[in-house]
């Protein structure tokens, strides 16, 4: 047992540890959570204190003193108080043609504040403090249902869209944004315009895009402890150096860190686009890291990206440069295709799993790439083979069409003439192509393995035995010897003792 | 078909294309399954950053999956429009906000259009337009009406540079998110949305949410903060039967009542503003805690400073007398603005004591001490 005595010298973390009561009058010998329960109710008798319920949140204040806001709707009246701006008289229009300097521009603008009172008709003022923006965003997801609506904040098809089936956002906003909303949709609900609980059904909040971060000290001091940031995309690798194109001399490399200003690491998407195209940097954003997870900045892992689509490309052209075909359908396949075509099927049904279950679009990615490399490695050029290519790559493109659907419109109507991309169905795994008709033994001749047997799934113990006995390696290491025992493992092995 | 693959030629043509066919304009359909998937509309800040395209795909992946899938797919856009980087961007070039935030919206509108999401357009809401707002508007004056939003008199964080309210989060170390500036105190009218009266509520619908992440239930469940605990009124005069005047605490820890040694009270409490006539001393003190951020974060980390207001209270069971300090880290908008304070149990509480030479009285031991 540690040593426990209270030490007024020093304090313990355990001090704030629940435990048993001393020294505290009729209270002692009772447990912390015993000792509340009687102590509350001791103190409810002697009219000194009783249970209570805290929150730990407060009411919401809304109230901001800027400028570039949606105007609170009252009116002070000196007679009446606080009245709110009628309906017919809403929007209080904010003013638009304004300069700034310091102060909100409409608190010394008569023209905007000065107004009369709804109630008594006398003279009053608008307030002129703005709406926390908070308040914008808390409700504009039920706004998309009926945009156009001029009469109501909602209507009717508000209740067909929500709630939100999948919203997705950075995690910053896990606590204000997302409880204001939910706070919101609540409020709507009480005044009859939403007739669900909550907003969002399905959250997803991605990680952060991280780079590597450059510097030199400023002004050549380095214990000023200035930095002046380099912009990664200014910086290369000389020799496993990093240096500053410019000058070809070296920087130093900070940490990898959120994409920032501060730290001129951002990297600007629309480079990204003019060179490489949308396609590139969607798929690099998919395929580089989870969603919910970071994702670090890599030149490499974009300049992968487009070369796998290059790929891609390459691949489909040459399939539909040797002529046209149907895809396959049903038939006899080569065993080498068979498989390819299982391992197609297998694809399907990992990357629609990934997708729509896992959200982790990278494992997807990564499934359908390996299915392009087994594809490459398969030569046959076989009517029946070229079918399953066919039938290969139309799911391929159909598969990678949520995640770069420019290519894959160009690729489908180049496989498929006449096909439109939005319009197809995402590809089923067809169930008889996952199960094997055959499966793989190993061949063991006195333990040792010399070679692999093929039997079909539900080869009978007799006919395993035969087929081994019967194959060119076993016979080769009996040695014209007799088998004194053949030992069959359903699924893996079959050996021969001789 | 072409040997060579061509995005510069191939991604605007299909962006054409399902511009001008309106392919993902989305009407209701109760014949399919409907998937609404939204992604946090931007700011328009001025041009699209790498974490605003990696939102983005993420949810046009989503999107364009259950389109294939036989869904009736609603993915829209729109704009964030209102804040304080406008009104920074007009001082600094010298433009109207409104201005500069439309010319924003219309360049990154063609940016995200050049990402090739499927976004039905027809839906675009800017939330800086009257026709949007309006509504924002007449919601407010129904909540005004039903009481749910009300105005009062609050202690805010004032940034003196920026001229604005703080809230909480953007007090950073005590100083404006945005401007550095040392964050002072004021009280001024503000209107407020009852959000507590909706408390218990939004703590018990995140049981029903198996679609969001733990991580951030966890934390809206401790945002919310529901504790259950004791109020304990300390009696402010010893015989208690003829004085009625108590002061109020509220704890999570009843247990520790019998380690209680000293009471610390929130500046603004009416009985540090009574304590403080005719002691200058203690009026300066309180005006010093006044300064600063009433962000409880910043209450974690500064220095904690008090002083005694020479008033006694009275323990309500043994009716000792115990000090009542005025302390920088009593919020008088938590709770009763009011804290019993138990040195040999609260870590806080130990190092004030030790500060002010307070006793240190320990009160149980724990379980596995016996």
């Amino acid at each position: 047992m540690k040593d426990k005595t209270f030490d007024s010298g020093e304090w313990r973390h355990w001090y704030a540890d629940v435990g048993t009561l001393f020294d505290s009058g009729d209270f002692s010998g009772r447990t912390s959570q015993d000792a509340i329960e009687k102590i509350a109710l001791v103190l409810k008798n002697l009219g000194l204190g009783d249970r209570r319920t805290t929150w730990r949140l407060r009411d919401w204040g809304i109230s901001r003193q800027r400028y570039w806001g949606c105007p609170i709707p009252i009116i002070h009246c000196p007679a009446c108080g606080d009245v709110p701006v009628p309906d017919e008289q809403l929007p209080v229009v904010l003013p638009e043609d304004v300069k700034i300097d310091i102060g909100s521009p409409i608190k010394k603008m008569p023209s905007f504040y000065e107004t009369t009172c709804p109630k008594c008709g006398g003279k009053a003022e608008r307030e002129t403090d703005t709406m926390d923006t908070f308040v914008e965003s808390s409700w504009y997801y039920a706004r998309y249902a009926c945009p156009d609506n001029a009469g109501a904040m909602l209507d009717e098809r508000a209740n067909y869209w929500l709630p939100v089936d999948q919203y997705i956002g950075g995690i910053e906003h896990a606590i204000l944004h997302l409880l204001y909303a939910r706070f919101f949709h609540k409020l709507m609900r009480d005044v009859g315009l939403v007739s669900s609980n909550e907003p969002f059904a399905n959250l997803l909040t991605q990680g952060m895009v991280i780079a590597d971060t450059y510097y030199r000290d400023a002004g050549g001091d380095q214990n000023s402890g200035k930095k002046q940031w380099i912009n990664p995309a200014d910086v290369e690798v000389v020799d496993g150096v990093s240096v500053l194109k410019a000058d070809g001399k070296p920087v130093q490399v900070g940490g990898t860190e959120k994409m920032s200003k501060s730290k001129n690491n951002g990297v600007d998407p629309q480079a990204l686009i003019d060179q490489y195209g949308a396609d590139t940097a969607r798929l690099f954003m998919m395929f580089a890291a989870p969603p919910e997870q970071s994702l670090e900045w890599s030149d490499a892992g974009v300049e992968g990206a487009n070369r796998f689509l290059r790929r891609l490309w390459k691949a489909v052209y040459e399939h539909v440069e040797a002529g046209a075909c149907a895809a396959y359908t049903s038939g006899e396949l080569p065993a080498p295709t068979r498989d390819f075509r299982r391992q197609l099927h297998q694809t399907i049904a990992k990357v629609s799993d990934d997708i729509e279950r896992r959200k982790q679009f990278n494992t997807a990615i990564a499934a359908i790439m390996e299915l392009m490399n087994a594809m490459a490695k398969l030569d046959a050029a076989d009517p029946a083979t070229r079918a399953v290519k066919q039938e290969a790559l139309e799911a391929v493109v159909l598969m990678l069409a949520p995640i770069v659907p420019h290519i894959c419109r160009s690729l489908i109507k180049a496989l498929k003439p006449g096909a439109c991309l939005v319009g197809s169905p995402w590809p089923v795994a067809d169930e008889a192509a996952l199960t094997r008709d055959e499966i793989e033994l190993m061949l063991q001749v006195n333990g040792k393995l010399r070679g692999k047997l093929r039997v079909a799934v539900d080869a009978t113990q007799d006919a395993i035995e035969q087929a081994a006995l019967a194959s060119p390696e076993v016979l080769r290491f009996m040695e014209g010897k007799p088998a004194r025992k053949v030992v069959v493992v359903p699924g893996r092995l079959v050996n021969v003792v001789v | 078909m072409d040997a060579l693959y061509r995005p510069e030629i191939i991604e605007p043509e299909a962006q054409q294309h399902w511009d001008e066919k309106q392919i993902f304009r989305a009407s209701e359909d109760t014949t399919k399954p409907k998937y609404y998937c939204l992604s946090m509309f931007p700011y328009p800040s001025g041009k699209l950053h790498m974490g605003h395209v990696r939102n983005y795909t993420i949810g046009d992946v989503l999107a364009r999956y259950h389109r294939m899938k036989g869904y009736n797919v609603l993915q829209p856009m729109g704009w964030d429009a209102f804040g304080l980087p406008a009104e920074n961007a007009a001082i600094a070039n010298n433009v109207a906000p409104a201005g500069w935030t439309y010319a924003n919206i219309d360049y990154m509108r063609g940016q995200l259009k050049r990402l090739g999401l499927a976004i039905d357009w027809s839906r675009e809401l800017a939330t800086c337009k009257p026709d949007y707002y309006r509504w924002e508007q007449w919601l407010f004056t129904r909540l005004f009406e039903k009481g749910l939003i009300y105005k009062k008199m609050a202690t805010v964080n004032w940034d003196p540079v920026d001229h604005t309210v703080l809230a909480n989060e953007q007090v950073i170390d005590g100083r404006g998110w945005r401007s550095g500036a040392l964050v002072e105190k004021r009280d001024i009218p503000m209107y407020f949305f009852r959000i507590t009266a909706y408390a218990e509520e939004l703590l018990s619908e995140l049981d029903n949410l198996p679609g969001w992440p733990e991580r951030v239930k966890t934390m809206q469940r401790n945002w919310i903060g529901k504790s259950f605990g004791v109020e304990i009124h300390f009696p402010l005069n010893e015989r208690h039967q003829d004085d009625q005047d108590v002061l109020k605490v509220f704890t999570t820890r009843a247990d520790t009542l019998f380690g209680v040694t000293y009471v610390a009270v929130a500046a603004e409490h009416p009985l540090a503003q009574k304590a403080a006539e005719g002691n200058p001393e203690l009026a300066a003190f309180i005006a010093e805690c006044k300064q600063g951020s009433v962000a409880e974060a910043d209450m974690a980390t500064m220095e904690k400073k008090g002083m005694d207001t020479g008033l006694k209270a009275y323990h309500p069971f043994t009716n000792e007398a115990v000090p009542i300090f005025v302390a920088n880290y009593v919020l008088m908008g938590y709770g009763e603005g009011a804290v019993m304070a138990v040195p040999a149990h609260d870590e806080r509480d130990f190092a004030f004591a030790k500060k002010y030479g307070l006793p240190i009285k320990p009160g149980y031991r724990s379980v596995d001490g016996l």
